[in-house]
């Protein structure tokens, strides 16, 4: 049985205008010890789904169907307090900027204390050693004294490494990491990515790692989601997506990765993928990715959404011209 | 972490920058080399204490203190402050005039050395009056204000916090309070109570200025609530109780105690304007208001009757508004970088 088994997720937001629709029919499942990744550009709805599972939407967000099985127990219909004892303690996340995101007005030691307090019942002076521990484990100098100190003494790499031992404190079953090392500068980005996946190697942990960098999922993930509008479009595991990408987005995606050793790479303009993401307010009857697809026009696929079908053993796809179904004319087509 | 190949790599620089100088300044290298070595092993050494935190600590709170002591005017202005506080607590306990004993002998002092600031119409002395009007005076000021504050954070905090529908009606029943205006809302609370002693006063001044810190929190809690270590802190269980009181509220104590010198100065002010038109504390106490109302009627032949009240209230308001100044630079947390 996997560890989070999301099916059929939808989370709208509310606005003046009419409800956008974040996320759209969402199903994905994490075995236990595993490291889904998550990609997909800004606004697709990686983040929206992490928090629906967290049931962090804020109104004017709200889930409007679909379950999220965790270990065995249904998230969405937890109450407030039931959802509590599961944040953080069975389920961990961290977030994209940690510059914000630790209280600028309380110290380290104060909020690493109060979240094992909280959940492990921890006295005061267990909670401190305990905290102490974690620092060291995420590898911060001098972890007794830091304890002390005041966020705006850490640098951000350290905060996020303040991060994720808070995340981990409680040794939950379960990390989701949206973005962590967005806001990070490369160097850092690999020491925080090296740092992630030993403690997940220590703890036994599962991990869902939400991103827009191929790279970052090339490392990590077993298994990956590209997501685009609100909806899964194609799901593998990571050398299979690598190597045999099926939707035309996500050969799109891999294809505007610039190729740093191909000869003359400095003289030639980096690629990205023509035109804009359907406005989530009225989504498109057909194929989301219809308006900015190289084969569409070819089929019927802008005027019938396609299904989520499995093209190979694991591997699923939201098209109706995968890859390895186009025939040459079809590409030729599209030339 | 440390087996990383970046690791060798730096290395690796580090003795090629080192190879070159060699080559390069034939004669003198054994010193230069020494030199280069000398500089790494110090910067690393510096770096290292850095990152083990050896330096000063500076608590938020400290780096406030600082940055509030180099602003002169509010230093002054705080040192004022205290001198004023000082003198209505003191100048009563050590005088030997007796601040209610009439004698009309001595009516109408003007200023000496026996009675500085000279004497009133039953011949009391206006220096320990001043003095102990300013006690009124201050006590109104400091329980409205903290009333004010009680009763505005409650209320703004409630409504940003939870927002939505609640926080709608709440501000615009608001904004229908603040149409009314101040002193004549002060006015009416004060008659509908009937007597006028230091509480009513009190709850009069309250009711009619905690609208503005009720208004200010909200938007305080509001803009807070965005941030993302609230969000954080929803992630790891924290209930909402707790993020309000540890995330929120605990971040606006700059923005209170900035807002509580901006209130005092304005609560003392209608306090003296209500004494004023004589709906103020009665006598034989007083308060400043008090005293510059009796001073009014007998201001063109016995100036100092009415002129050291004012200036009394005019001092205070003065280095509160300078205070307040002050604080709310060294408290705001955007002037740290500075």
């Amino acid at each position: 049985m996997p560890l989070l088994e999301v099916s059929d997720l939808r989370t709208f937001f509310k606005t003046r205008e009419g409800e956008v629709h974040a996320v759209d029919g969402v199903s994905f499942s994490v075995e236990e010890g595993k490291t889904l990744g998550i990609v997909g550009e800004s606004g697709c709805g990686k983040s929206v789904t992490a928090l629906s599972i967290m049931g962090l939407v804020q109104s004017p967000g709200r889930v409007v169907s679909g379950t999220a099985v965790f270990d065995g127990r249904e998230l969405t219909t937890l109450s407030e307090g039931e959802l509590e004892d599961v944040r953080g303690r069975e389920i961990a996340m961290i977030f994209q900027d940690p510059m914000t995101s630790l209280n600028p007005t309380l110290t380290i030691g104060t909020q690493l204390t109060e979240t094992l307090r909280r959940h492990l019942n921890m006295s005061r002076e267990e909670a401190k050693k305990r905290a102490v521990e974690l620092l060291e484990e995420v590898h911060i100098p001098d972890a007794a004294r830091r304890l002390k100190d005041y966020p705006h003494r850490f640098s951000g790499g350290m905060r996020q490494r303040v991060m994720i031992a808070m995340a981990l404190s409680c040794n939950p079953k379960l990390l989701i990491a949206d973005e962590p090392t967005t806001a990070l500068d490369v160097t850092v980005q690999a020491g925080v990515l090296d740092l992630l996946e030993e403690l997940r190697l220590q703890h036994n942990m599962t991990m869902i790692i939400i991103t827009h960098n191929m790279g970052v999922v090339a490392e990590t993930a077993d298994d990956i989601l590209v997501m685009y509008a609100g909806q899964v479009v194609e799901q593998a595991p990571a050398v299979e997506l690598f190597d045999r990408p099926e939707h035309p987005y996500t050969e799109a995606l891999l294809g505007s990765l610039p190729d740093i050793e191909r000869e003359n790479v400095r003289n030639e303009r980096l690629v990205s993928i023509p035109g804009r993401p359907p406005d989530l307010l009225v989504p498109p009857d057909g194929c989301r990715f219809a308006v900015r697809c190289k084969y569409a026009g070819i089929d019927d696929c802008d005027k019938i959404a396609p299904a989520l079908r499995e093209i190979r053993t694991g591997h699923w796809v939201r098209s109706t011209h995968p890859a390895s179904e186009r025939s040459a004319a079809t590409v030729e087509a599209a030339r | 972490m440390s087996t990383d190949p970046r690791d060798t790599s730096f290395e690796a620089v580090h003795t090629s920058t080192a190879e070159v100088e060699e080559e390069t300044l034939a004669r003198s290298t054994h010193r230069r080399r020494s030199d280069f070595e000398d500089t790494l092993t110090r910067t690393a050494e510096g770096q290292g204490r850095e990152a083990g935190g050896a330096l000063p600590r500076a608590s938020l709170w400290k780096d406030a203190y600082y940055r509030f002591i180099k602003n002169k005017a509010s230093v002054v202005a705080a040192v004022a402050f205290v001198a004023l506080l000082a003198f209505c607590i003191f100048v009563p306990i050590f005088s030997n005039e007796d601040p209610y004993a009439v004698d009309f002998s001595q009516a109408y002092e003007p200023p000496s050395l026996e009675h500085p600031f000279g004497t009133d119409q039953f011949g009391r002395d206006v220096f320990v009056r001043t003095a102990l009007g300013g006690r009124v005076s201050f006590a109104i000021g400091f329980a409205a204000t903290f009333a004010i504050m009680l009763v505005g954070i409650t209320y703004g905090a409630t409504s940003g916090f939870i927002g939505g529908k609640l926080d709608n009606a709440l501000m615009r029943f608001l904004d229908a309070l603040y149409g009314l205006p101040y002193l004549p809302f002060a006015i009416l609370t004060l008659a509908i109570f009937g007597t006028v002693n230091f509480w009513t006063m009190v709850v009069a001044l309250t009711i009619a200025s905690w609208f503005t810190t009720a208004r200010v929190m909200r938007g305080q809690i509001m803009t807070l609530k965005q941030n993302d270590y609230v969000r954080a802190a929803y992630a790891v269980g924290a209930s909402r109780q707790r993020v309000l009181w540890r995330h929120l509220l605990i971040n606006t104590l700059g923005i209170i105690i900035v807002f509580v010198f901006l209130e005092l100065p304005g609560v003392i002010l209608g306090e003296a304007f209500l004494s004023f038109i004589g709906l103020g504390i009665n006598p034989p106490k007083a308060s400043w208001g008090t005293l510059a109302q009796d001073g009014y009627t007998e201001y063109q032949v016995h100036p100092w009757l009415i002129v050291i009240p004012s200036l009394m209230i005019a001092w205070l308001i003065l280095s509160a508004f300078f205070i307040a100044d002050g604080l709310r630079d060294a408290l705001d947390p955007r002037m740290k970088e500075a």
